[in-house]
């Protein structure tokens, strides 16, 4: 006997990742030989690799989860749905460590190899995490000719009021962030945007094999096998960043994560954010990433937004803001520019520029969204308001795709 | 608490104490903003008292809402303490006014450059700022750069500077060939020649690794060149090269440069 296992729905390879949120699965027998009943009692089990991720599962929409579900799958065919996410705290290092296997009795009759793919803290991440994400991210850069481009050309002076000083600050980011990093998982699907955590000393990132070593002058050092040796933008090649603080430490000034999360319970009070610990951030360092204009010149942009977009989770999470419904979730003024209220659109996935709103800057690099193969959600031209619910906790159709190692379904 | 720097002209360790610290704040409003201001312009205050303002303006530019309002402001006070006493606030501020594209600063940089008495930073600080905007006049400045470097770390922002200028493909072509180039150098000269010339790099990385005399670090680098940006048809067919590369992971390297020459075959070997 055999039997097919969809994971997000499809048999696809590029869609077996996991994250902490329930991801709709089905099981269906292809060869029925054996079995002379209608159905079968399958069970489902997911195998860890050594320091691999783990799997949990449940047969519904609701109620716990457990390491093992049993199902009753009819031998026609007929498929059986199933829900699968990563075991919090547990997540992979590698593509393909842990294998969704179904048994009959002892036989292994349907076996998938998935990966609870994850937002990690940058500075905790195995040589071979960090290797992929930066080998992707020099792809996508292209030494100035890829794709990055883009998303360099997003965040410049005329596009700052998009997406800055008003409620759309962090909503705008996270889509920017999710629009990056499924462009990264198009180039190796293992890769999931790692975060700097501000707030810590992470000398491990700070490094010629990461994202480079400062000089006296603040010119960026790699190793010579590090790929971010070839980074361009701008016509120009290198990164230029000088830490005000020594990089074993954090830099100093800044809010940690228990007084940022205590800015208020309403999304009015909590993006002052913005100002401390996100803008101080930015300005711990000369060269690129102090000004707003220039700032994704330099990668660890994406790392330090990263973090401030799990911070927001992290208080989505602690508060219960996933509800664009519920006034504390957002901070929803009509008075707000355009892009910035639940309903808006957001520049430049929308593709408006100044020839029909002269709100808007006058090109929109890009196009639409990066679609997910995993995820249907937030679409090609997200609302403001597709971006709270990231995880899919009021609405399962809401899932992103992504999650963050230390905040919870 | 910030931390309090001291910058020296060619310090080859960057100095950083802790002790009297200024503290940075995020501003919240226009108000706030004219404040730090008037602290940043204020010579009698302490040095790291003014950098904090200047970090906490930083982070008004990108939090305040109406900090466009000032934003004239910001730069005019900018372009005064870009001639400050002290050098950190100096680069500082040049290299705000620069990624704001401010052709004061610009000016200011080339001219120091021209003429070392008018010079507000060191030539590489000069240099790789200028990178910010570059266009005709950075590259002249470059070219006579290398023409006379005044130290290694000038000749090689020049060189960074010119790697968007078409002309400059023979000068980085040069460079990588020539084994007694500094490899930093060398490294600059294989990104310039990628985007410039991309089948130049492509065929001086194999030469490279084929080059039995050519240093360990160089050859990875022109590894990662071909690995990541290679023609992958074309370098799986390369036996020649994939046996270069095999006696290179079985010479005498670091771990690193063998676990990069690992990957390369791994990828492209049989």
């Amino acid at each position: 006997m055999d039997v097919e296992l969809h994971i997000n729905n499809s048999t696809a390879p590029e869609v077996r990742f996991l994250t902490w949120s329930p991801s709709p699965c089905r099981i269906r027998v292809t060869n029925p030989s054996g079995a002379n009943t209608p159905t079968v009692s399958v069970k489902i089990a997911g195998v860890s690799a050594a320091s691999g991720g783990s799997v949990v599962f449940r047969s519904g929409t609701t109620g716990a989860f457990s390491s093992t579900v049993t199902l009753t799958v009819p031998v026609d065919g007929t498929s059986v749905s199933f829900f699968a996410a990563g075991k919090f705290g547990q997540a992979s290092v590698n593509d393909g460590d842990i294998k969704i296997e179904a048994r009959v009795g002892t036989t292994l009759v349907g076996s998938v190899p998935v990966m609870v793919r994850i937002r990690k803290d940058a500075n905790d991440l195995t040589t071979g995490e960090r290797d992929r994400f930066v080998a992707a991210f020099a792809k996508l850069n292209n030494q100035g000719l890829g794709r990055f481009a883009d998303f360099r050309n997003m965040h410049v002076s005329v596009s700052l009021p998009q997406a800055h000083r008003a409620p759309g600050f962090l909503p705008w980011h996270r889509a920017y962030l999710l629009d990056l990093e499924r462009e990264l998982q198009a180039i190796d699907p293992s890769v999931a945007l790692p975060y700097w955590r501000f707030d810590k000393p992470a000398p491990n990132i700070f490094t010629r094999d990461f994202l480079g070593e400062s000089d006296a002058i603040g010119t960026v050092q790699f190793s010579n096998s590090n790929p971010l040796q070839f980074w361009k933008t701008d016509n120009t090649p290198g990164i230029n960043r000088t830490p005000d603080f020594p990089t074993s430490q954090a830099p100093p000034g800044l809010s940690n994560e228990a007084q940022t999360l205590a800015l208020g319970t309403q999304f009015r009070a909590f993006r002052g954010m913005e100002g401390d610990p996100h803008g101080l951030a930015h300005t711990s360092f000369g060269g690129s990433i102090q000004d707003p204009a220039t700032a994704p010149k330099d990668p660890l942009f994406f790392l330090l937004h990263c973090n401030v977009d799990r911070l927001w989770a992290k208080w989505q999470r602690k508060n219960d803001r996933f509800d664009a419904a519920v006034a504390e979730s957002f901070d929803e003024r009509p008075t707000s520019r355009s892009g910035h209220r639940l309903n808006d659109t957001m520049w430049p996935w929308n593709g408006i520029t100044s020839a029909t709103d002269p709100t808007r800057p006058p090109t929109a690099p890009g196009g639409g969204m990066a679609a997910s193969p995993a995820v249907g959600a937030p679409g090609p031209q997200p609302r403001v308001r597709d971006c709270l619910d990231y995880h899919g906790v009021t609405d399962a159709a809401s899932d992103m795709g992504f999650d963050y190692d230390d905040v919870r379904f | 608490m910030a931390t309090k720097r001291k910058i020296g002209k060619r310090a080859s360790t960057r100095k950083q104490k802790a002790a009297t610290a200024a503290p940075v704040q995020s501003p919240e409003n226009i108000n706030d903003v004219r404040s730090l201001l008037k602290v940043l312009r204020d010579g009698s205050k302490p040095i790291d008292v003014r950098m904090a303002a200047l970090q906490s303006l930083g982070a008004a530019a990108f939090s305040v809402a109406d900090f466009d309002s000032v934003h004239a402001d910001y730069i005019a006070a900018l372009r005064e303490v870009s001639t400050d006493s002290h050098e950190q606030l100096r680069r500082r501020a040049l290299g705000i006014l620069m990624r704001n594209k401010d052709g004061y600063a610009q000016k200011k940089l080339l001219d120091g450059l021209k003429n070392s008495a008018k010079a507000l930073v060191p030539p590489e600080k000069a240099l790789q700022l200028l990178s910010y905007d570059v266009h005709a006049g950075a590259y002249s400045a470059a070219r006579s750069i290398l023409k006379k470097p005044p130290n290694d770390e000038a000749k090689r922002e020049a060189l960074r500077l010119l790697a968007a200028d078409t002309k400059s493909t023979p000068l980085f072509e040069k460079v990588l060939r020539d084994k007694k180039e500094l490899r930093v150098n060398r490294q600059i000269a294989a990104s310039a020649l990628h985007s410039l010339d991309p089948a130049k790099l492509q065929a001086r990385a194999r030469k490279i690794l084929l080059d039995k005399s050519d240093y360990s670090d160089i050859k990875a680098t022109s590894l990662t060149a071909l690995e990541q940006f290679g023609d992958d048809g074309s370098l799986a067919k390369d036996k020649t090269l994939l046996q270069s590369v095999n006696r290179f992971k079985n010479s005498k390297i670091s771990a690193k440069y063998k676990q990069t020459a690992r990957r390369f075959l791994s990828k492209y070997g049989p």
